[in-house]
């Protein structure tokens, strides 16, 4: 360990690390404090964390292991769309082509696939649990409104996803889906028709689905993703019972009432 | 130590601090990330890639079976036509001759057919899943697809998807087409082709309008009930009719009939009553019967219950039993009096003959048939309930019946039976779940499918059960959906109609029920379409006059019509001036006076050069062929332009002909049209035919 440590310590030297790295070097408090702050992918998380908070009993990991399942669907997503046409004839041929030629294929199409189930299940218990131990009270009440947010994001990528494969199942699947949003006062037919550019899920739909699906939703599902994760650092970090419950729980509300 | 100090001990190294849960957990994960390569691996079609180059490295021709193999994924890829196919991955030796021993699958090569698989792709033909590349999910029907392998029993049906012709090849697609035409389905099931054209029935079924007139109403109950115990050859269909709802349709049917306008003639009538008891005069109606050729169209059961005669008209062997003397003489007589477009000719029989016509058809009765059979006379309510029935049971869509109207569309349209959805149908208890097996269920059996549903009973065997599920199985999208390059459509049907009083003529002696005219008519007969080219105009009034057999192979032969000598002229006259090949000059050649040397030259052409003997007679001492016309007489029959043109190339004047193309020299066709104008017969047959 401690050669690993002289290395890279003296790799962190370098004339080219210090190029790519804005934050220095030393062993201080604030160096290491600077190495996440001024770093652009790590400054959304904490500066820092409480030891006994990255164990897993503090919070079964759910966040994170949501934001894995994601990163897979990512991956494996891209992945798919070299193969996949949101073509009217062509959309079934080539899961089928998946399934039966590209190697691996049925494997990148089934982790895609389970990932998505397992996301959407994460998501979940993310939520209860947050629920349960009281996580979503101020300062954290926007985070779960973000939370919500990203709850619909998810469901809305499955759903979309779902009428991809182009087979009976998503075809009907999103008959019934699309007839329920019409089901809308007033203007629901208007909404149905906007999501399937057209009256029937058709060669439209499929593509607006296909948008939706690998454009337009995983960049919304990013950008509330990243004001969640920095919303949790401005917040105070991980929600930790022990660290906050008898100031929030016990002491009059910080703002004076009026 | 203690099994629970083990588990933790176990605990401890793998999941005892971060690290190393993180470390196990990622080896754990890894692993299992290598089972996709490893089922790729291990995929069906690598095992079978692996055992086709076993097979072929121990074979003598090992090393060109390998240039021709190619491993990985192969696929036909036909893009107009819809097709990905990758049978041929396991498939491999498809094209490989060679391999004509091997039996084991998937390395059989492919029978001989006329198409090349890469033309057509193979699920075109044999269904499945053409893109799949595992055994279960190419061949069978799965939770993703519908369509599994067609048994090899069906596979004709996948030739009429392009072809809407008769093939030589598909012996079960031609019967199965022809019964839907022939049993009437299509009166009640729409079917179109793929041109458009919606295929119509052959049955012709009779009209009812008079049926009092021809039968009783005794008749009309025993056969509603069960119309092949009258006779086993009948078309119509049996309903499952309950004994009230006979009675009551058949009280109907007799009150809704009008009478009909038909000559009866007592003298005919009182020579049929004394033919019918009369053992000597049936023998003698029996020969009328037998040289006015009856039998080519009709069958009779004969004492050993075999059906003998011809499948054109209906058979006759319980007549008796159903038709009313009056309107049997008077069918016998003119039967376009009672149904204008009958196929059945007019003779010109005397009153007499009619009689003894009439007398021989009415003694072939049945008594067991109408024996149990006791009707009273009908109440309003049973004929109202009739006519209710006959609505139910969409009996106009095949018999004109008064006061009904023919219903439009009143079975399910079926241009598209042979892809209809699986999920769509609904079985009955024990019919596997495939669509050939639905369609051959519903046609053997179709009540088992709910007591109240209309569709009749059928007596069709196995054979025909599998030619009407092959035919039906034609009709499917893909058919719809074909690029009009590969599909052979149907032959247009024609229209044709002589015109004039031949014109006339030829439709009252229904000539075109056998022979064809201008791509009109049947095929029992010779096409007389260039007859006029063909024959000599004396040949051919005597030919009326008295019609002889020209193929001594033949049962069904040409009937006498008893015509007159001026309704002979008028044909005569008709055929020689109109129906003319625009490539015979009939008056080129000279009928005789051809040099003794080309006779001769002629003659050994005939039995050396061309062995013509083994199909035609010429010398009925010595010659044995009887495939082509006897030739003794073709000197006064056919005419020498004919003949040669005949010799030069026999299907260009009559498509489809057995004769076959020699590629003579035009010297050899001219010495043998010499021979054979030669053969004018012995002048003893000659002087007596004058």
């Amino acid at each position: 360990m401690t050669t690993f440590n002289k290395y890279f310590d003296e790799l962190r030297e370098t004339k080219v690390w210090r190029s790519v790295f804005r934050g220095g070097t030393g062993k201080s408090t604030l160096r290491n404090s600077m190495a996440i702050q001024q770093n652009v992918f790590l400054h959304l998380l904490s500066t820092k964390v409480r030891k006994r908070m990255l164990e897993f009993n503090a919070t079964w990991y759910l966040g994170t292991l949501t934001l894995g399942t994601f990163g897979i669907l990512v991956i494996t997503g891209i992945l798919l769309m070299l193969y996949y046409h949101p073509s009217v004839p062509q959309a079934y041929a080539d899961t089928k082509d998946l399934q039966f030629v590209v190697s691996s294929g049925q494997f990148l199409r089934n982790l895609h696939r389970w990932s998505a189930h397992a996301m959407v299940f994460l998501v979940f218990a993310h939520m209860f649990r947050v629920f349960y131990r009281g996580a979503y009270r101020p300062p954290r009440e926007f985070n779960w409104v973000i939370g919500v947010v990203l709850l619909l994001v998810t469901l809305l990528l499955s759903y979309t996803g779902y009428l991809l494969p182009w087979d009976q199942l998503a075809f009907w699947a999103i008959t019934v889906g699309s007839n329920i949003a019409s089901a809308v006062p007033l203007m629901g037919d208007k909404v149905r028709f906007l999501m399937l550019g057209g009256h029937f899920v058709n060669a439209n739909a499929l593509l607006r689905f296909y948008v939706l699906h690998c454009m337009i939703l995983p960049l919304a599902a990013l950008f509330f993703v990243a004001i969640h994760f920095w919303r949790i650092r401005k917040d105070g970090g991980l929600y930790a019972r022990h660290s906050e419950p008898d100031v929030v729980m016990t002491t009059a509300p910080a703002r004076p009432p009026l | 130590m203690r099994l629970p100090d083990r588990l933790e001990k176990l605990r401890q190294l793998f999941f005892g601090d971060i690290v190393r849960t993180f470390g196990w957990t990622s080896l754990l994960l890894l692993l299992l990330l290598a089972v996709a390569p490893a089922k790729h691996f291990f995929a069906d079609w690598h095992r079978y890639q692996r055992g086709y180059e076993r097979l072929i490295s121990k074979r003598s021709d090992a090393v060109t079976l390998r240039r021709h193999f190619e491993p990985g994924i192969q696929q036909i890829w036909l893009p107009e036509m819809g097709v990905v196919d990758r049978c041929t991955t396991c498939h491999s030796a498809l094209k490989e001759t060679t391999l004509k021993d091997v039996t084991t699958q998937p390395y059989r090569p492919h029978p001989v057919i006329p198409h090349k698989p890469e033309e057509m792709g193979c699920s075109i033909c044999h269904r499945g899943q053409g893109a799949a590349t595992s055994v279960e999910e190419a061949h069978k029907s799965t939770l993703a697809w519908e369509e599994p392998l067609l048994p090899a029993k069906y596979l004709e049906s996948s030739c009429g998807q392009c072809h809407q012709q008769d093939l030589k090849g598909t012996p079960q697609l031609n019967l199965g087409r022809q019964m839907l035409s022939q049993y009437g389905c299509v009166h009640c099931h729409t079917i179109k082709r793929p041109d458009g054209s919606v295929i119509t029935g052959t049955d012709d079924p009779p009209s009812l309008a008079h049926i009092a007139d021809k039968t009783t109403r005794e008749w009309i109950y025993a056969w509603l009930k069960d119309p092949q115990a009258y006779s086993t050859t009948a078309t119509m269909p049996n309903f499952r009719l309950s004994d009230d709802d006979a009675r009551d349709i058949s009280a109907f049917l007799t009150s809704s009939s009008t009478p009909a306008s038909l000559k009866v003639v007592q003298a005919s009538l009182d020579e049929a009553k004394k033919v019918k008891d009369n053992a000597a005069l049936q023998t003698k109606a029996a020969s009328l019967y037998g040289e006015s050729f009856c039998a080519s169209c009709h069958a009779v059961q004969n004492a050993a219950g075999n059906l003998v005669g011809g499948n054109v008209g209906p058979e006759l062997t319980k007549i008796g039993s159903k038709a009313k003397p009056e309107w049997l003489q008077a069918w016998v007589r003119n039967p376009h009096d009672y149904d204008p477009p009958t196929g059945m000719p007019h003779y010109r029989f005397t009153d007499q003959e009619v009689g003894e016509l009439t007398g021989f058809l009415l003694a072939k009765t049945d008594a067991d048939l109408l024996a149990n059979v006791h009707l009273e006379a009908p109440t309003p309510d049973q004929i109202a309930h009739g006519k209710r029935l006959v609505n139910d049971y969409g009996c106009a869509s095949c018999h004109e019946i008064n006061g009904i109207k023919r219903p439009e569309n009143f079975a399910p349209e079926l241009t598209k039976i042979g892809s209809k959805p699986v999920n769509q149908l609904a079985f009955a208890p024990g019919v596997p779940h495939t669509l050939y097996d639905y369609i051959g269920a519903k046609v053997k059996q179709p009540r088992a499918f709910g007591p109240s549903l209309k569709m009749p009973q059928y007596t069709f065997n196995a054979a025909q059960i599998d030619a009407l599920v092959n035919a039906l199985l034609s009709h499917d999208e893909r058919a719809l959906t074909m690029p009009a390059a590969k599909t052979v459509p149907a032959l247009p049907v024609s229209h044709y109609e002589p015109a004039g009083k031949a014109g006339q003529l030829i439709n009252d002696l229904n000539c075109f029920e056998c022979h064809t005219i201008n791509g009109r008519g049947g095929d029992m007969a010779p096409d007389l379409t260039w007859e006029g080219s063909s024959v000599q105009r004396e040949w051919l009034v005597q030919f009326f006059r008295n019609p002889n057999t020209l193929r001594p192979a033949l049962i069904r032969r040409m009937p006498k019509f008893n015509l007159t000598d001026a309704e002979i002229n008028t044909l005569t006259d008709y055929i020689m001036t109109v129906y003319q090949s625009p490539k015979i000059d009939r008056d080129s050649m000279p009928l005789a006076g051809y040099a003794p040397g080309q006779v001769e030259l002629g003659k050994q052409l005939y039995y050396s050069k061309y062995g013509c003997q083994a199909c035609h007679i010429i010398d009925t001492k010595q010659d044995k062929g009887y495939i082509g016309p006897t030739l003794t007489h073709v000197g006064s029959r056919l005419t020498a332009a004919w003949i040669y043109g005949w010799m030069k190339d026999p299907s260009m004047l009559r498509p489809g002909t057995q004769e076959p193309k020699r590629n003579m020299s035009d010297e050899d066709a001219r010495a043998l049209t010499a021979f054979l104008m030669s053969q004018k017969g012995s002048e003893k047959q000659e002087a007596k035919k004058r």
